[in-house]
């Protein structure tokens, strides 16, 4: 168990963009912090080189306090599943539980005790015996959990375990996995693109973008407070309405509408609107119906409105409002976010009620 | 109303007769395979006889000339046994009912067999396994004085010959084709081409040259020239065949093996190689094969009777203007066919494989 540090940590490869351009970050012991972004913002880079596999362009990364950049990847006793478990097909399930234990000074009896016990703990004790092909998606991702938790390690990556599960045992190894990572107090890192995977099985989430950390926090925080145009549009299910507009003095004018604003700001602004935020309630702005989806316990509609094409949420299984029903959409003010179009970054900006 | 329904687009068809089509499909698909299965039959015999005649020959041809009526009368009893075998085959569902009617179709063969053809086998010719004076009895001493070593000689020239090519190429191929298939390095894509161009270069045009490097260096007439400008030959195009198996390969699991606390080394040993195992095998067998069956550059360059291999051997047993034994010779050859047709059937699952080239988990 170890407590990571990451310092202005860079990787370049040769002819191309950095792929992580500078990403500060401390891990706490035995915390479990997901890392957030898209396809190509420099995760899984920094994974790797957490790993040990990628040598890090400049920057500095320490466990517990001690600086580890020049250390092999065999000698970092770092854990990680891949997104493709890569569990080695020539082995037997205990054979692979037991590979990362080949290179210590262990007894094979005493090895394979442990082995067993993981096996135990992940529930996969019933499988020892079969090779990687004869086991289904879930098991194998058991297996690769329990591979990387052997020999004990300081630090568990994960990288996007949970991408190739089908829905429903995701689920399950969503609070497997969270409870392997309690019973054992491991500092674990988790890279997803799934927002659901990160906040539901994180204490803190993590969210990178073009290579940077655009924001970290509880995954409350990001979705209420996010820094960035980013960070809002990529947290949130269905997304944030997003609208260009524009400040001037007391009254920010999007598209129709005019809203007053209670502190004065002026330039090209970004407003958002979470669809779960909005209301059809009295006194609220005029909006067309084109589109009901229901989605369950809820359902989602689009609207033409002053602000422009605009979604929202409304609970309930029955879609209440039908296409072409006129209705009056309202927002409390302090749900609204101002972003400044320039920098992207979150303003201080209330709207006035 | 007439004109209305003239027009409309989802005018339902008759309904049709499923039974004829079910009746065309099944007469489609019996054509198609008995043309298929005539094809390849046709095609197969110029490739089966020559063997099979080679086989006849070996074990009934006695001094003094060949003849072929023992090839037709087997063939009069085997090709009917065949052709029946392959429709009970094609029309018999069950597979216990195919199995005793190849076995009844094999003892009524094998007793027509040794009722006509029994008493004309004889293994007089394979006389060369035991005794290496067998040439003076054909020829005149004068002609043949001691000059053929024994056919062991050449049998273990011929193995020590393939199987050090079959390591020489397995291991150099092997990490040949690991590096470049997984380190990026200055010139890789031009080292690439470079084997390919190798590969097509005709060797043969490089045989005087050869010759000459191999008198100057003193490796001229020895087994270890001959082996190692035939590994030279070769290995361009079995790194390339050992980089595309290694290329199948994923990523992650070396990685992973590095992170539990593999070295590079371990990690290859442990985990790759494993994974290569029907590319290495495939590998094996054709470097074996290509050596055993090697004959320009052998004769070329190996010149004492002592450091001929197994096909110097049948040339010489061959070679011979006063009339030659076909018997021995054809004895001889089946000798020499027997160690790479063993190899071929025991390998045989793996070669077939080798043109896929891929990794099953």
């Amino acid at each position: 168990m170890a407590r990571v540090e990451l310092k202005n940590l860079r990787k370049e490869w040769l002819g191309a963009t950095a792929a992580v351009a500078g990403v500060d970050l401390a891990i706490e012991d035995g915390a479990f912090v997901a890392v957030l972004g898209p396809s190509g913002c420099g995760k899984t880079t920094t994974l790797m080189m957490l790993a040990g596999i990628y040598q890090p362009t400049s920057g500095e990364i320490t466990f517990d306090g001690a600086r580890v950049n020049d250390v092999e990847a065999r000698g970092r006793n770092v854990g990680i599943v891949f997104q493709s478990y890569a569990l080695y097909p020539n082995m037997s399930v205990l054979d692979n539980i037991m590979f990362p234990l080949r290179f210590k000074a262990i007894e094979r009896a005493d090895a394979e005790r442990r082995a067993r016990e993981i096996a135990a703990l992940v529930r996969v004790d019933v499988l020892l015996d079969r090779r990687p092909s004869q086991l289904s998606g879930g098991q194998q991702q058991r297996v690769a959990l329990a591979r990387a938790l052997v020999k004990r390690p300081h630090l568990l990556l994960l990288d996007e375990p949970l991408s190739n599960l089908d829905a429903g045992l995701r689920l399950t190894m969503r609070t497997e996995i969270r409870r392997i990572q309690r019973e054992l107090g491991v500092t674990t890192i988790l890279v997803t693109h799934d927002q659901i995977e990160a906040t539901t099985m994180a204490d803190r989430v993590v969210v990178m973008n073009g290579g940077r950390v655009e924001q970290e926090g509880a995954a409350e925080d990001l979705y209420e407070r996010p820094d960035t145009l980013f960070v809002a549009s990529f947290i949130g299910s269905p997304p944030i309405n997003l609208f260009d507009g524009a400040a001037d003095g007391s009254v920010l004018s999007v598209h129709e509408a005019r809203i007053p604003l209670a502190v004065s700001a002026s330039g090209p602004i970004v407003l958002g609107l979470r669809p779960e935020s909005l209301q059809v309630g009295e006194g609220g702005t005029p909006a067309r119906v084109t589109a009901a989806e229901p989605m369950g316990r809820e359902v989602l509609y689009t609207a033409d409105s002053a602000f422009g094409v605009i979604r929202f949420l409304e609970a309930g299984a029955e879609p209440r409002h039908r296409e072409g029903d006129n209705v009056p959409l309202g927002f409390a003010p302090e749900s609204a976010l101002v972003f400044d179009k320039a920098s992207g970054r979150r303003l201080d900006v209330r709207i006035a009620a | 109303m007439a004109t209305e329904h003239s027009i409309a687009v989802g005018t339902p068809a008759a309904r049709p007769d499923w039974q004829a089509l079910a009746r065309r499909t099944w007469r489609t698909r019996f054509t198609g395979q008995s043309a298929l299965l005539a094809f390849l039959v046709v095609v197969s015999v110029p490739i089966i006889l020559p063997y099979f005649w080679m086989v006849v020959i070996a074990f009934t041809a006695r001094t003094g000339g060949v003849g072929s009526d023992v090839l037709w009368t087997a063939c009069a009893v085997i090709v009917p046994a065949v052709l029946v075998y392959s429709l009970v085959h094609m029309s018999v569902a069950s597979s216990r009912l195919r199995l005793a009617t190849g076995l009844i179709l094999l003892a009524i063969t094998g007793t027509l067999l040794v009722a006509l053809v029994g008493e004309r086998l004889h293994l007089n010719n394979f006389r060369f396994l035991w005794r290496a004076d067998f040439v003076e009895e054909l020829r005149s001493k004068a002609t043949s004085g001691a000059q053929f070593p024994s056919v062991w000689r050449a049998f273990f020239n011929s193995l020590a010959l393939a199987v050090s090519q079959t390591v020489i190429i397995l291991t150099v191929a092997s990490l040949a084709g690991y590096y470049i298939s997984r380190f990026a390095f200055r010139g890789r894509n031009a080292f690439l081409q470079g084997l390919l161009v190798l590969h097509a270069f005709p060797a043969m045009t490089l045989i005087i040259p050869i010759f000459l490097m191999l008198y100057w260096i003193g490796l001229l007439d020895t087994i270890i020239g001959v082996m190692l400008v035939l590994a030279a030959i070769e290995l361009p195009f079995y790194v390339f065949v050992m980089k595309g198996f290694f290329d199948g390969v994923p990523w992650d699991i070396e990685m992973s093996a590095m992170t539990d606390g593999a070295t590079r080394r371990q990690a290859f040993r442990l985990v790759v190689l494993p994974q290569v195992r029907v590319g290495l095998i495939a590998v094996a067998v054709f470097a074996f094969i290509r050596a055993w069956e090697e004959y320009i550059f052998v004769r070329t360059f190996l010149i004492e009777n002592t450091n001929w291999v197994m096909s110097l051997y049948l040339f010489w047993v061959a070679d011979d203007v006063m009339g030659v034994d076909y018997g021995i010779v054809a004895a001889v050859a089946v000798f020499y066919v027997l160690p790479s047709l063993l190899l071929y059937v025991f390998c045989q699952k793996y070669l077939t494989q080798m043109t896929i080239g891929g990794i099953k988990g």
